[in-house]
């Protein structure tokens, strides 16, 4: 695989363009999803969406300047997104007991 | 203005999108799909136009095809009515999103994110998914899966709005890509050949290895103390099973791959973020105990049996005052 797509051989820059391209695309779509969404999990679903993207980024400016940093940046992107999830699902878990509903307009009353 | 096309691209994407939200009218859904993806293809392809004519050997077909099925995927999961299924959508996502890191050379890390986040993250999703009860339930009991509030989005028009001003940002940085990459471009083979033979020297052992693939009788190697590394060749004395020395180039180009690069550096270069991302996840797991404990009601009595108190007992005869609830 190495070989193959060598740094010569392969057209960086078009692959890096392209990945930025889809990165900026999947991160609206994520934030769209998060503030259109009413399913409390699914709006954490949408935030993992926005994670995706961000590694997509990082991955193509680690491929664009040969970098490792990009790469080891999303092992700890992977991590936050990992604890992220135990959290806000432990707190839809809570949320949920409270009012046997997912719906995040349950709890409107907040802002009060 | 240069600009311009993606900021016509992003309002067309929009535009489509707003349509796929809107549920109050089914048939124009298609329709928004259709200039959804045309919007999105108009910002990819103007991407591309400004990064030049393709080189040969770039898979753009297949880098293209993914894009498609990662973003729709995306689109499935912001709205699709069933939770369930949104959960499974973003699995195709985030395949794709693997199968593009591999295509950028970073073996390691899409493999890691198909088993950390399809396999472990998605998984846990589904749990709380379907430890959830759905909705409200029909006439005859069954779980009506469609509950309105996976149905109605809220404020679709204000927030493809943001969405669209996000996008048009974000389309500054990716038209500024292409001149920047190029340049980087010409400089890259010599930083890998000199990457390669400073990760190389960083692992005696393996330099052994290498070495003894050669010259079988090799016992140990060291690396020869000045201007040792030229490019991608790395100087080394090598000490024969009979004691003689020999100095030997050891060529560093292809022998050290991303996955051991990426390991050499995780550890090399940030070895305290590394330290801090495990503090991290043992933080989330005691967070994730507390929040699972379940609180439990205690009536007065066992709350002063937990407290190690004697219970209050009134008006009980004396056959019953050694009884085992009184214990001090």
């Amino acid at each position: 695989m190495t070989h193959l797509l060598a740094a010569s051989q392969f057209g960086a820059s078009h692959a890096v363009t392209i990945t930025l391209a889809m990165s900026a695309l999947l991160f609206t779509i994520g934030l769209v999803g998060f503030l259109v969404r009413r399913n409390m999990i699914l709006m954490f679903l949408c935030t993992e969406i926005m994670f995706q993207a961000a590694a997509l980024a990082f991955i193509a400016f680690g491929r664009m300047r040969m970098d490792t940093g990009g790469q080891i940046f999303v092992i700890f992107i992977l991590t936050i997104a990992a604890a992220e999830a135990a959290l806000a699902l432990g707190l839809v878990i809570l949320l949920f007991r409270r009012k046997e509903t997912l719906s995040s307009e349950a709890w409107s009353e907040l802002h009060e | 203005m240069p600009l311009l096309p993606f900021y016509i691209a992003s309002a067309i994407a929009a535009f489509g999108l707003l349509y796929i939200l809107r549920p109050s009218k089914p048939s124009l859904r298609r329709g928004g799909a259709v200039v959804a993806l045309a919007g999105a293809g108009i910002f990819i392809s103007e991407a591309l136009r400004l990064a030049g004519p393709p080189s040969a050997g770039v898979p753009i077909a297949l880098l293209i095809a993914l894009v498609v099925i990662g973003l729709y995927a995306a689109v499935r999961v912001i709205t699709h009515p069933r939770p369930v299924f949104a959960a499974l959508y973003f699995i195709v996502t985030v395949v794709a999103s693997a199968v593009i890191f591999l295509l950028l050379q970073a073996e390691f890390m899409a493999f890691a994110l198909i088993i950390v986040y399809a396999g472990a993250i998605l998984i846990t999703y589904m749990f709380v998914l379907m430890l959830a009860d759905q909705g409200p339930r029909d006439s005859i009991g069954h779980i009506d899966d469609d509950s309105d509030y996976d149905r109605v989005p809220r404020e679709p028009m204000a927030a493809v709005l943001v969405g669209f001003i996000l996008l048009g940002t974000l389309a500054a940085v990716v038209e500024r890509i292409p001149s920047t990459a190029v340049l980087a471009e010409s400089s890259l083979d010599q930083k890998v050949a000199r990457q390669q033979s400073e990760a190389l020297v960083m692992m005696p052992k393996y330099l052994l290895n290498i070495v003894k693939r050669g010259d079988a009788s090799a016992v140990s190697v060291t690396v020869a103390p000045n201007a040792a590394i030229h490019g991608s060749i790395v100087q080394t004395q090598v000490t024969q099973a009979d004691g003689t020395v020999k100095n030997i180039a050891v060529d560093a180009a292809g022998k050290i791959d991303n996955t051991q690069m990426v390991g050499l550096d995780l550890v090399a270069r940030y070895p305290a973020s590394l330290e801090l991302a495990g503090i991290i996840l043992l933080m989330a797991m005691f967070g994730a105990v507390v929040l699972a404990r379940r609180q439990i009601e205690f009536g007065e009595d066992e709350a002063r049996d937990a407290a190690g108190l004697r219970r209050i007992v009134l008006d009980v005869p004396d056959h019953e005052r050694a009884a085992p609830g009184g214990r001090a």
